[in-house]
């Protein structure tokens, strides 16, 4: 059987992060929901889409997400990568929120792991050992995007995909 | 320093006739095997080959990681990082303008600088007979420098804004007071001095795998030789430091300086 290859870890953590959100009540899914496409738009977008959206999400919170690296480890069953998040707001407490939200969410390592691991829509595929706050920046007007405010954050999870014997991904 | 500090276990190691409380093979044998590690530890921060090793193995990491992460930010955030980037490549690693250089600092620590690297590519001009290379785009952009442009082989500047043209008086320049746009001036220093004050550039260390370096050989060399491991009253220090220049050539070769 071949391995799906489009899967990747950073977008089953975006996944988690998306549902916590909701459950926590920081993001109301009615306010991205998109006449065009019949459904709401998850506002944490990779970079990539990142020009398209730019009209659509116009003086909304929302999230910019990238991969910085990855690497494996001497153990090479053990996936290290980090990705950076960018919260933009127009307003200075929701960012704090979101900030906060995801410090509390992400910074336990092997717990916040565990929390990942028993998230129902997660990927059979995937196992995290472990994912921590590698960095925060101050919360600061946005150069990128004028009027609004922005901080990044910098998530390092330690992972593994199920593999076969032989360890190639199933 | 360590070496000096170490000296005065001398006293306590080779002490034939002891005077006071301290007659004890214990405080003998213990003061021997400190003195022999940091010998050690004094000849391998001091040798060449075990220096280069571990400033290799941790600057190629964090050069490594430190271009992932301005990489990562320049594709999130084009406007503010274009500018250490060969024109419309925002965030493509083969299209940096900035390297880690590393500058060799007492003992195995070394300091990091940063430098900015010549542009080579043309400035993109949709409409433009004459292309030219702006070189020093990234360390002016980013010093937020003002930018005279001045006709050198043609008598006056053409230029288009909006889609009309331009037509400069002959002789005349123009100075374009933010080059780059507002958003890029010191960003790149910005994100460096947050790379190297946060956790980053820690993780990075630790991801470098220098650990293995001290694991491997310099443990062997650390390790404390039969002789002082034998109860003894008094050793040589003369001995002792031979054992650990013969340890620490043995485990980095005999490079030392």
């Amino acid at each position: 059987m071949t391995a799906n290859f489009k899967l990747d870890a950073m977008l089953e953590i975006r996944k988690f992060l998306w549902a916590e959100l909701l459950e926590a009540k920081i993001f109301d899914e009615d306010d991205y929901y998109s006449d065009n496409i019949g459904s709401a738009i998850v506002p944490i977008i990779p970079v990539q889409q990142s020009p398209e959206m730019n009209q659509f999400l116009s003086g909304k919170k929302h999230i910019i997400y990238d991969k910085i690296g990855l690497s494996y480890e001497d153990n090479w069953l053990i996936c290290c990568e980090q990705i950076l998040f960018t919260v933009y707001s127009t307003d200075v407490s929701e960012i704090n929120e979101i900030r906060n939200f995801m410090t509390d969410l992400f910074r336990r390592m092997d717990d916040s792991a565990k929390d990942v691991n028993r998230f129902e829509s997660l990927n059979n595929k995937f196992k995290f050992h472990s994912i921590f706050i590698a960095d925060i920046s101050p919360t600061e007007p946005s150069e990128e995007l004028k009027g609004f405010l922005s901080t990044d954050i910098i998530l390092e999870a330690k992972y593994s995909r199920i593999t076969d014997q032989t360890g190639r991904f199933l | 320093m360590l070496l000096q500090a170490a000296s005065g276990l001398e006293r306590l190691m080779y002490n034939k006739n002891p005077k006071g409380a301290i007659n004890d093979s214990n405080v003998a044998q213990i003061s021997a095997a400190l003195y022999y590690q940091a010998n050690v530890i004094a000849k391998l921060s001091n040798s060449k080959k075990f220096k280069n090793s571990f400033k290799k193995i941790v600057f190629t990491q964090i050069e490594k990681d430190f271009g992932n992460y301005i990489d990562a930010q320049a594709r999130t955030k084009p406007k503010s990082f274009h500018h250490v980037y060969e024109w419309k490549k925002s965030g493509n690693k083969n299209a940096r303008l900035f390297k880690l250089t590393s500058i060799d600092s007492e003992g195995i620590s070394f300091k990091i600088d940063f430098e900015f690297l010549m542009s080579k590519s043309l400035v993109p001009a949709s409409n433009s007979k004459r292309r030219h290379v702006f070189a020093a785009k990234a360390s002016i952009m980013e010093a937020g420098m003002p930018l005279k442009i001045a006709p050198r082989h043609s008598e006056r500047l053409v230029f288009e804004v909006d889609g009309n043209t331009v037509f400069m008086p002959k002789g005349a320049s123009v100075t374009v007071k933010r080059p780059g746009g507002t958003s890029v001036m010191n960003q790149f220093k910005l994100q460096y001095s947050r790379f190297f004050s946060g956790e980053l550039v820690n993780s990075s260390i630790k991801k470098s795998g220098f650990k293995e370096l001290f694991n491997s050989e310099s443990l062997r060399a650390l390790r404390i030789p039969a002789t002082i491991r034998t109860v003894k009253y008094s050793f040589s220090p003369n001995l002792i430091r031979s054992m650990a220049d013969a340890a620490s050539e043995k485990a980095f070769g005999a490079s030392m300086i």
